[in-house]
């Protein structure tokens, strides 16, 4: 038995040690080669990223990579590139990104000091917070009215980390995926459904009967979202984030923002003034 | 890339907490769920062998209906499906009381049972039919043939394939995450999660469903060792 222990130890380090070895550094040399990005996406997280009525996977984020990242990112590799997309959820999308097997993190990933110890962020390309999505007249107005209530959250995500440690009177379900803990809610097995507030805006426009529940609480966190790459690599980083700053600062960000989050959009979510001040400032202005 | 390891975030912070309780609920879960997979499993699986039309239609059914789903559905089945039949006030009673758990204990015995009563039946044919008509001749009833004759022959017999899908059980009980149950791989991606460590995370996990399918392993190799039927077994060397 004492044999077999070390025998298993050793093989699980040596699984361990061997995974990154190979691993590339360059991003911009990758997709140079395959004449591929790669970027990690959602698929049920309307209107950042989801698949739509007539079956396209398309988003705001998945615009905002084709629109502004990919011509910056074709300027650096000297030719005309492909942007393919892969499904990656809060618990992979790390992972996806550390093995290679995406190269760019474009969906709902909110940019905190933790996650920056291990993945670089681009600049911020929209700002939220976490409110919480319940049935109408439901008795939960804020994060203080959680005690002995069912709360579901994703798997991974901030919100649940948030409220695991502040907030531990609430029952907290987490689920893998959005559509899960939205089903759980449909049905009742937990009384409300907690995520940045945009996301639930989106959810409650695609129910079944929209009128039927209610987005309410004040942003109990900040959720700055970025794009997320892989760290140190700083030529990948500066052609994202070179896309992103023509962006606002030609407007195209701002048309973009339109035709998702304007009246005719998506999901009609006007920009405040104060989120449009925080996402200038990051180019100086 | 430069990937920097970091160990000691597994036992730094709660990482270490939150590793005992996955272990916990995963043993707790796969424990109750084999339980009902054995049951499920010897009674359905004696029950196609048995004489009478109707009840190996009923096993046969109960076999093929469960074994041929993916688990996954089995999951979203108890969890999402099931629920909504009940009256309003047990609903709401049970989601306060850990519906995900029970819902994927449900799901992982229902679906082992099926497995497990394939085995079963397996040992039960092995069985020579001469065993069976001394049974009757002795003047058992097949009630009473199965229960103190058949059954415990073959569940002699079938101790190496049992285990190796008690082991599967054991493993597939991380299917459950998906209903929100906080098992052992729901807690190494928590982990995860909070260092952005993925490979440590999930190095600790996968060391610790080694140990502990190893460990059954080498449990059942001394029960098979114990209650083999000297002549009914050809050993090899």
């Amino acid at each position: 038995m004492k044999r077999m222990l070390s025998v298993v130890v050793a093989v699980g380090l040596a699984l361990s040690l061997a995974s990154p070895a190979g691993a590339q550094q360059d991003t911009l040399a990758k997709v140079k080669d395959s004449g591929v990005l790669t970027i990690g996406t959602r698929t049920g997280s309307p209107p950042f990223a989801y698949i739509n009525k007539n079956n396209e996977w398309v988003g705001f984020s998945i615009d905002l990579v084709e629109m502004l990242v990919k011509p910056e990112v074709q300027k650096a590799v000297g030719k005309p590139i492909k942007v393919e997309k892969k499904e990656s959820t809060p618990p992979t999308r790390i992972p996806l990104l550390s093995s290679n097997a995406v190269d760019l993190i474009a969906g709902t990933m909110t940019d905190t000091p933790q996650r920056r110890e291990a993945v670089d962020f681009s600049l911020t390309f929209f700002y939220t917070g976490a409110q919480f999505l319940v049935k109408k007249g439901s008795p939960i107005k804020s994060v203080n009215d959680l005690a002995g209530k069912r709360v579901a959250a994703q798997q991974g995500s901030t919100n649940a980390k948030i409220l695991r440690e502040k907030y531990p009177q609430a029952q907290l379900r987490e689920f893998p995926d959005q559509p899960a803990a939205f089903q759980a809610l449909l049905q009742g097995q937990v009384d409300t459904y907690t995520n940045d507030g945009i996301q639930l805006y989106g959810l409650k426009a695609k129910a079944p009967k929209p009128d039927e529940w209610d987005v309410v609480g004040d942003f109990y966190s900040e959720e700055p979202y970025g794009m997320a790459m892989r760290k140190g690599d700083a030529k990948f980083k500066a052609a994202v984030d070179a896309g992103l700053k023509n962006g606002f600062e030609s407007g195209k960000y701002f048309e973009i923002y339109e035709t998702w989050f304007g009246p005719k959009g998506e999901l009609p979510y006007p920009m405040t003034p104060q989120v449009k001040a925080y996402l200038l400032k990051q180019i100086g202005k | 890339m430069n990937y920097q390891f970091k160990w000691s975030v597994l036992w730094s912070g709660q990482s270490g907490v939150w590793l005992l309780q996955g272990l916990i609920t995963t043993v707790e879960i796969s424990a109750l769920a084999w339980v009902l997979a054995a049951a499920l499993g010897i009674l359905s699986g004696a029950l196609r062998t048995v004489p009478w039309k109707l009840a190996r239609a009923l096993a046969t059914f109960y076999v093929e209906f469960f074994r041929n789903v993916p688990l996954l559905v089995w999951m979203f089945f108890w969890y999402f499906g099931v629920p909504p039949l009940l009256p309003r006030a047990v609903q709401d009673w049970i989601f306060n009381h850990s519906a995900e758990f029970w819902a994927g204990m449900f799901a992982l015995g229902v679906y082992h049972g099926a497995r497990m009563s394939e085995i079963i039946r397996a040992g039960i044919l092995s069985i020579p039919r001469t065993q069976f008509e001394a049974a009757m001749a002795m003047g058992l009833t097949t009630f009473q043939a199965y229960r103190l004759v058949i059954v415990p022959i073959a569940l002699r017999l079938i101790v190496p394939p049992a285990t190796n899908d008690s082991l599967n059980l054991l493993k597939n009980s991380s299917v459950a995450l998906t209903i929100s149950v906080a098992e052992l791989t729901f807690q190494t991606r928590q982990i995860e999660t909070y260092t952005a460590k993925a490979i440590e995370a999930l190095t600790a996990g996968t060391v610790i469903y080694l140990v502990l399918c190893v460990g059954i392993a080498a449990i059942m190799a001394r029960v098979e060792r114990r209650f083999a039927i000297p002549g009914l077994i050809a050993r090899g060397g």
